[in-house]
């Protein structure tokens, strides 16, 4: 008779995966895509969003709270620091724009701030390439929130007597119009992180943005993370993101990697 | 005839600060209402927000050697990081902001009209707009304030009496502060309470295209 064996070789979760390129190897086209961050070369998981430039997945649904500048204007974002020593390995969404992968975006930054400023998803959008639904940043992350949280929908006072409400239903409570606005459940949600250990807890350092808004909120969460440490070492008040929520840790690499295109 | 001299950015911003009280939660635009984070009475504890996940933070640094990229507010402009500073997610920072916890936000603006109706997220001739956190602060802060230039550069009204831009957000606009004066929205009128040095009612009116009510207590602004 067999018995199950009691020792093991290994540890029983490891969600560290060894390479950009095995993380996302599994997004498919048509897939719907959280993409975390604040456009900040600091909060962004460009290697992720560069990984799937690579991997070739389009026709993309991409969430995110800004459709990106693209690679010729993305140091912009860092326009606080002398043009030297901006980051050169940040990769924002704009690239998967550029790339014309992007069939959809939900997002609350569709466009330049200003005339003389146009990016490559506005430029599909004018082209007819792309859609857009566009949302206040409240009601975009409280609908990615209640994908994480199981909540199919909820009522939200913003919205009502705008564009946002055009065709939702409208109701209201104590008097005050609230909106319909239902879930973003995704594929895939991709991260930026601090630190990672083997279970996937997550910190993460500053404002924590959409990162963990969006984790959790998807099939799959991919986390990008400075540094991989052992299990414990993260004391249990200091997570901000539990293990459940993410299913793959993916560490950048110690040295900046300055072009997308290199395998990774 | 020229025109009088208009207010300087730092003059408006400190018209909207000098108001601000000990603990309030204050959340500011990217544009001109940053300025207000540079004019802020250095007695008084105001705590900043920023819609990323930020709360409590101190002035602009300028100084690229001693900024933290961590610590920023939206525009990705490094900030002063105080004692007592906060971080939260996005859904975190709205629920703030929605719930009401928020006292006053400040606004840019490209139109307001009598009715408190705020327009300021979509250009003429883009294919979509970038509502950003504006629907949400608009709606949840106990006091919006919109901090504008009276006019667009090529000269066009901003304070109408109809919003002809897509609203960002309804009735929600307490009160104007531009370039030329401050306003008060106040029973479907557009109130001219203090008007730039050089600026009579008549000419401010010249550039306005809402009917101003001028209060009886117009007078010049003090700071």
């Amino acid at each position: 008779m067999v018995r199950p064996q009691r020792g093991r070789s290994g540890p029983l979760i490891n969600k560290i995966v060894a390479t950009f390129d095995d993380a996302v190897a599994d997004i498919a086209d048509g897939a719907t895509v959280h993409f975390g961050g604040f456009a900040s070369p600091f909060n962004s998981p460009s290697y992720l969003v560069a990984a799937v430039a690579r991997q070739g997945a389009t026709d993309l649904t991409a969430i995110s709270t800004s459709m990106g500048r693209g690679l010729a204007s993305a140091d912009q974002q860092s326009r606080w620091l002398p043009p030297e020593l901006r980051p050169r390995d940040f990769f924002d969404i704009g690239l998967l724009a550029e790339l014309g992968r992007i069939r959809k975006g939900i997002t609350s930054f569709a466009v330049g701030a200003r005339h003389d400023w146009v990016y490559p998803f506005e430029e599909r959008l004018a082209a007819g390439e792309a859609e857009v639904e566009v949302l206040g940043q409240g009601s975009l992350a409280e609908r990615i929130r209640a994908a994480r949280a199981g909540i199919a929908a909820f009522y939200t006072p913003v919205g009502p007597g705008t564009d946002v409400a055009r065709g939702k239903e409208v109701r209201d409570f104590d008097g005050v119009p609230h909106v319909l606005e239902t879930a973003l459940k995704a594929d895939f949600a991709l991260v930026r992180a601090y630190k990672a250990d083997r279970y996937g807890n997550l910190i993460f350092r500053g404002a924590r943005t959409f990162n963990e808004t969006m984790a959790g909120a998807a099939a799959v969460t991919i986390a990008e993370v400075d540094e991989v440490v052992d299990l414990g070492e993260l004391r249990p008040e200091q997570i901000h993101t539990p293990g459940v929520y993410v299913q793959r840790v993916v560490v950048r690499p110690s040295q900046p990697v300055t072009s997308w295109g290199t395998a990774l | 005839m020229s025109e009088p001299e208009r207010l300087h950015p730092t003059v408006m911003a400190m018209i909207v600060t000098r108001d601000f009280r000990d603990g309030d939660v204050v959340n500011l635009g990217v544009g001109l209402p940053l300025e207000c984070a540079n004019v802020l009475p250095p007695d008084r504890e105001i705590l900043l927000h920023s819609e990323l996940g930020i709360l409590g933070f101190g002035p602009v640094i300028t100084d690229h050697t001693q900024a933290d990229p961590y610590v920023m507010m939206v525009g990705n402009l490094p900030v002063t990081a105080n004692p007592g500073m906060v971080f939260t997610s996005h859904d975190e920072s709205f629920a703030l902001i929605r719930g009401g916890h928020l006292d006053v936000t400040v606004l840019g603006g490209l139109q307001v009209d009598q009715e408190c109706n705020l327009a300021n997220t979509q250009f003429e001739g883009k294919p979509a707009g970038n509502l950003g956190g504006a629907p949400d602060l608009a709606y949840g802060a106990k006091r919006t304030i919109v901090l504008m230039h009276h006019t667009t550069n090529d000269g066009q009204f901003k304070v109408v009496e109809r919003c002809t831009l897509p609203l960002t957000a309804p009735r929600c606009v307490s009160r104007i502060v531009t370039d030329v004066g401050v306003m008060d929205i106040e029973g479907g009128a557009v109130v001219l309470k203090e008007t730039a040095p050089g600026w009579d009612p008549e000419r401010i009116q010249g550039i306005t295209g809402a009917r101003l009510v001028i209060a009886d207590d117009v007078h010049e602004v003090t700071l």
